[in-house]
């Protein structure tokens, strides 16, 4: 009797009504890209995809709208201690039925409101039966419809794995949440998942990817499994691991998993929970932005996470990127010489970024290059002037030392958040210099 | 010493014809520049001629630089000359003019020392970037007749630039983009090739009538737009970063729901 109801109050609500709750409910789910597959329509439907990916909008949080991120239910058995969704929270619960899915999706793409869909969905039921219906929404959207956009759907651990194979056809990527860094964490917060069960689908991506490659090898028009690669997300500030642990699993993922990205998502206090941390500051986000600066290093960079960071230096420095913060422990690798060192070690200059790095190796082909060239190619002289040379000559006269680099470097104008990590403002006296004191606070 | 400016029309015909026609006067090229449009300051002492645009002449030099320095230099020139600035025929002119001077000819566009090759390149970016802006962020609406209608501003003639993307996307759809900027229209006839039709006042004047869906889904997009922004990390500014506000006049989320629909 009373599921009974529930259905018939389920149907009354709008498409509208729908799509707010749902939206909302699948904004804490960070991946957004729509990249890693170019492919030209056929001519006979809807769509195509661009390699580099397309965002079509910026939300009020300068996030961007790519896809058309909504679950297909946020109705959930389980009750993972940080999440919305959970069982044991009373918010408006609500359904997509596969139709609406498609409509919306096609109607928005056609407009270019979005690049492709982005379906997860809460645990109805099972793994299993949950998995089925995003099949089925999937499915229609490809065939009936004839979508040829981009589509990423969640592998829920868990669901069959014929079921996951079938998917990875139709998707073009797919992604399992890490959720949290350790083991520990997530049992912790997330009593109904388990480390292995998440792994698990995440190896089966991995190896229908590899498998599917070697086939189109072979055979040109073999289906491609999962063409986009697969991601995965982790919470950061939940539980208590350091930024090292958290750099270890992903560059773990990188190179075990094969995985094309790995997202950090700084918590965000949505139930209240004696197992959670209060955050009074808001959500760790600068902690995120030198997860990210430093995941940058992993995947294009050529660094290793023990580089970086190490069980004595556990934590980012929260004054200056990585890069730069590296750059001071190895001063004796620099200054570089831009006009001969190889393109390894320009990249690792602070300042200097890949495009710049390119940019640099061609151009010196066609004479030397000095400090104006720099400008113009891209290079942020700022930064960099503490460790490059050109033609034997440094910009301006300056030491090559630890202390005196670091209080240039530590800019005033890159906008840290600093009442959120607990630096608060206070009264400048006269003989304090607050740079050279923040820094000192962080080496000490 | 004499020195020469040509004044080309400010298309790619145009000035593809000035630096054919710069070849032909064997002096150096220091001495000959390019200007594109109506000169406003003349200067003394210099001779100014007008080039007409020719089709043969154009041909030529679009094979020459192919064939020389290749495609990538080739787009990249394409690309600056559809610029909004006014110094492009002049370092596209004088970008070919260090090509033939170089050892590696294919190499010419990274060669970023080179000032003129350094603007080509610079012009090049910008326009490929707005050519991009307006992949991301052009909006149609569905009109009563079911003709989806975009507009755009662009500060460079990137029309023909976006229009294959979305001809490749859109492939069964009767679509249109019209440049406000240039009064110019791209039309797409459901499963046929594009073309290119210049704006008439009539045509111009005509008020828009959009469908019903058009309010449903503009509506719902709108929805989702907002609650898809997770408050605590709000951050205005880097949506400003990230989406200049020129463009926001043209895209749905940010206008109000006028203009008229249909029944």
């Amino acid at each position: 009797m009373e599921s009974g109801l529930t259905v018939r109050k389920r149907e009354d609500k709008s498409v509208m009504e729908k799509l707010r709750i749902l939206s909302d409910a699948a904004k804490y789910d960070v991946s957004c890209s729509s990249s890693g597959v170019g492919r030209r329509g056929d001519g006979t439907g809807i769509g195509n995809t661009l390699a580099a990916g397309i965002c079509h909008s910026f939300g009020a949080d300068g996030r961007c709208i790519s896809l058309l991120k909504i679950l297909f239910t946020n109705e959930c058995i389980y009750d993972c201690k940080y999440c919305i969704n959970r069982k044991s929270n009373d918010v408006p619960r609500a359904s997509f039925t596969p139709d609406e899915i498609c409509e919306l999706t096609i109607q928005f793409y056609r407009r270019n409101y979005i690049e492709g869909l982005f379906l997860s969905s809460g645990i109805l039921h099972s793994p299993t039966y949950t998995m089925e219906l995003i099949y089925e929404a999937v499915y229609k959207l490809r065939t009936f419809y004839r979508f040829q956009g981009y589509i990423h759907v969640k592998a829920i651990p868990g669901a069959d794995p014929g079921l996951v194979e079938r998917m990875g056809l139709l998707a073009d990527r797919m992604s399992v949440n890490l959720e949290l860094p350790t083991a520990e964490g997530l049992k912790q917060l997330a009593p109904n998942k388990h480390r292995k069960s998440i792994l698990w689908p995440m190896r089966q991506i991995q190896q229908g990817i590899t498998q599917s490659k070697n086939e189109i090898m072979v055979y040109k028009h073999a289906p491609s499994f999962v063409p986009a690669g697969q991601s995965t997300q982790m919470i950061v500030g939940a539980t208590r691991e350091s930024d090292y642990q958290i750099m270890m699993v992903a560059e773990n993922l990188y190179q075990k998993f094969d995985l094309k990205r790995v997202y950090y998502s700084a918590f965000i206090s949505v139930n209240e929970d004696k197992d959670l941390p209060a955050l009074p500051e808001g959500p760790p986000l600068l902690r995120e932005h030198r997860l990210y600066q430093a995941d940058w290093l992993l995947r294009f960079y050529g660094f290793e996470a023990k580089e970086l960071l190490s069980e004595k230096k556990p934590n980012f420095n929260v004054l200056l990127d990585p890069k730069a913060d590296w750059a001071l422990g190895h001063l004796e690798q620099f200054p570089v010489e831009i006009n001969k060192a190889d393109y390894r070690s320009i990249l690792r200059v602070p300042g200097i970024g890949v495009k710049s790095a390119q940019r640099i190796v061609r151009a010196r082909r066609n004479g030397n290059l000095g400090f104006d060239d720099l400008k113009k190619i891209g290079v942020a002289l700022k930064r960099a002037l503490y460790f490059i040379t050109c033609n034997g000559k440094m910009m301006y006269p300056t030491k090559l030392e630890e202390n005196y680099i670091a209080r240039n470097l530590i800019d005033g104008k890159e906008k840290l958040p600093f009442d959120r990590d607990g630096m608060t403002y206070r009264q400048l006296s006269l003989f304090d210099d607050v740079r050279a004191a923040g820094w000192k606070q962080m080496n000490a | 010493m004499e020195e020469y400016y040509l004044v080309c029309e400010d298309s790619l015909e145009g000035i593809f014809t000035g630096i054919y026609d710069a070849y032909l006067k064997k002096i150096s090229h220091g001495q000959i520049h390019i200007c594109v449009g109506e000169e406003e300051n003349y200067r003394l002492f210099a001779v100014y001629e007008t080039c007409v645009p020719d089709e043969k002449k154009t041909a030529s030099v679009a094979k020459t630089i192919i064939r020389e320095f290749g495609m990538e230099t080739y787009l990249s020139v394409c690309r600056a000359l559809a610029s909004g600035e006014a110094d492009k025929g002049e370092a596209v002119y004088k970008t070919v003019v260090t090509g033939f001077s170089m050892k590696n000819k294919k190499e010419l566009m990274g060669n970023l020392s080179n000032p003129f090759v350094h603007r080509v390149f610079e012009l090049a970016r910008f326009t490929a970037n707005e050519a991009h802006y307006h992949v991301e962020f052009l909006r149609f609406k569905e009109l009563e007749s079911g003709i989806l209608y975009a507009e755009i501003g662009p500060k460079n003639n990137v029309l023909t630039f976006i229009v294959p993307h979305f001809a490749d996307r859109l492939p069964l759809e009767n679509f249109v983009i019209y440049d406000e900027k240039r009064d110019i229209y791209a039309v797409h006839p459901s499963k046929m090739d594009w073309y290119l039709v210049v704006g008439d006042e009539k045509r111009n004047q005509q008020e828009r009538i959009f469908s019903q869906g058009e309010k449903k889904y503009s509506e719902l997009f709108s929805c989702f737009f907002h609650t898809i922004a997770i408050k605590e990390r709000a951050s205005y500014g880097r949506q400003r970063n990230m989406l200049p506000l020129r463009y926001r006049q043209y895209m749905t989320e940010f206008q109000e729901n006028k203009g008229s629909y249909g029944s």
